[in-house]
């Protein structure tokens, strides 16, 4: 996968690391068992430094997204071994659906063609998705 | 909390009468990419002298590593590298023997290190030093502080005399080397006025005008606190009393550009209800916050 960071977003750089993964793997161009750049091939390919790097994968792997094998590197964890309870993954999602609730308030963006945004979305998605995980 | 890096507190140093360093305090945590940003003049320097013992301050207190740079000068100096603005080697040593000179003042040296920058920098260690661009003799002096794998770099403009077109990438090399086999412990402190090429790299800053400092921030945060909203409107523009909060104002023809530090989404709520064409949000690099801090 190619990740990039835009510094002008005024999202901290490790986050964005770690949005670009989950994004990745969401979609399917990244999947379970496929390994990531090194820390220090991510770190030189997006010109910021190790501790950044290190920071995203950290984040990453304590959210059970990726897993570090012992001299092999970083790699995509299976779906569904996120070690946060249900509660906690609901409330998380809650928080960015109300933001983004906020933002199309802004935009005037409708309830109705909100729904039907979010539904097009999930679909895109889902064509993406490899045939077996998406039964 | 463990030992900082490096620690000033309350530094002052007079040239003369001629006050450089104005009651300077900054803390390095090990590990960390640290940017001291300032013009040309600033005090960097004079800050960095203090700090290896070549300048006496006329007050306040620098520790490296909780030493004490005047009375653990041999301790302090054993533990970092320093590359200066301007670095000369004697005249009649090739690469090679400028690189084995000063081996020979260090207890470790990574000689694998040594010819893999030698190599990437396309270096001749046969070449006499008296014949190296100003761009070369830096590369030669970076390699020779790398090699020593200290705890702590200390650069001082190592850009300034490189070519644009090789600045990023080669700095990028240098540092990404030097953290590769320790990055937790790996410490950089590096002065600059040509932040742009350090973006990414750099993980707290201060910006030092007139030898104070004007601000201290994480790099993300700085990102996320300076931002930059610009709206284009049909009509008039509303009045810059509207935006008595923002940093700077500009007026340009219909569109209007607002700098903000900190209170951005209160401004755009404001800059929202005057009914824009739409607007544009976006944050400053460091550059352009080291721009809007010194100005």
């Amino acid at each position: 996968m190619r990740m990039l960071v835009n510094f002008k977003s005024g999202v901290p750089v490790y986050l964005q690391i770690v949005q670009q993964v989950k994004a990745a793997a969401a979609g399917g161009t990244l999947r379970p068992g496929d390994a990531l750049p090194s820390v220090r091939a991510l770190a030189e390919e997006l010109r910021i430094n190790r501790n950044t790097a290190a920071r995203a994968y950290a984040e990453l792997e304590s959210e059970g997204v990726i897993e570090t094998r012992q001299g092999s590197g970083c790699f995509l964890k299976a779906n569904g071994a996120s070690p946060l309870r249900r509660a906690v993954r609901s409330e998380r999602i809650i928080a960015e659906l109300d933001a983004l609730i906020v933002q199309a308030h802004h935009l005037q963006i409708s309830d109705t063609d909100l729904k039907s945004l979010l539904a097009d979305r999930l679909a895109h998605f889902r064509s993406q998705l490899p045939v077996e995980t998406s039964a | 909390m463990s030992t900082p890096a490096l620690e000033i507190r309350n530094l002052t140093y007079r040239y003369g009468r001629a006050e450089a360093l104005h009651g300077l305090s900054l803390e390095v945590e090990p590990g960390e990419c640290y940017g001291f940003f300032g013009r040309n003049g600033a005090g960097k320097t004079t800050a960095i002298k203090c700090l290896l013992n070549l300048l006496r301050p006329n007050s306040g207190t620098v520790r490296v590593f909780g030493l004490d740079p005047a009375r653990d000068e041999a301790a302090v100096k054993s533990r970092l590298a320093y590359v200066p603005d301007f670095v000369a080697f004697y005249p009649w040593m090739s690469v090679r023997e400028a690189l084995d000179y000063q081996a020979s003042f260090r207890s470790h040296w990574n000689a694998d290190l040594e010819s893999s920058l030698l190599r990437q920098f396309q270096l001749d260690p046969q070449a006499p030093s008296s014949g190296l661009s100003k761009g070369q003799r830096t590369q030669l002096a970076l390699i020779g502080a790398i090699a020593a794998e200290p705890d702590l770099l200390i650069l001082d403009e190592p850009t300034s005399g490189l070519d644009p077109l090789v600045r990023r990438e080669f700095i990028q090399t240098v540092i990404g080397a030097y953290q590769d086999a320790a990055p937790g412990r790996r410490t950089v402190f590096v002065s600059t006025h040509l932040i742009s090429e350090f973006e990414g790299l750099i993980d707290r800053f201060t910006v030092l005008d007139q030898g104070r400092a004007l601000l201290t921030a994480n790099a993300d945060d700085a990102r996320s606190r300076f931002r930059r909203l610009r709206a284009e409107f049909s009509g008039e523009l509303p009045p810059d009393r509207e935006f008595a909060d923002a940093k700077s104002i500009r007026r340009d023809g219909r569109s209007l550009e607002l700098i903000v530090n900190g209170n951005g989404d209160a401004v755009l709520e404001r800059l929202k209800a005057c009914r824009p064409m739409n607007v544009q949000t976006e944050s400053l690099t460091l550059e352009e916050i080291f721009l809007n801090s010194v100005k």
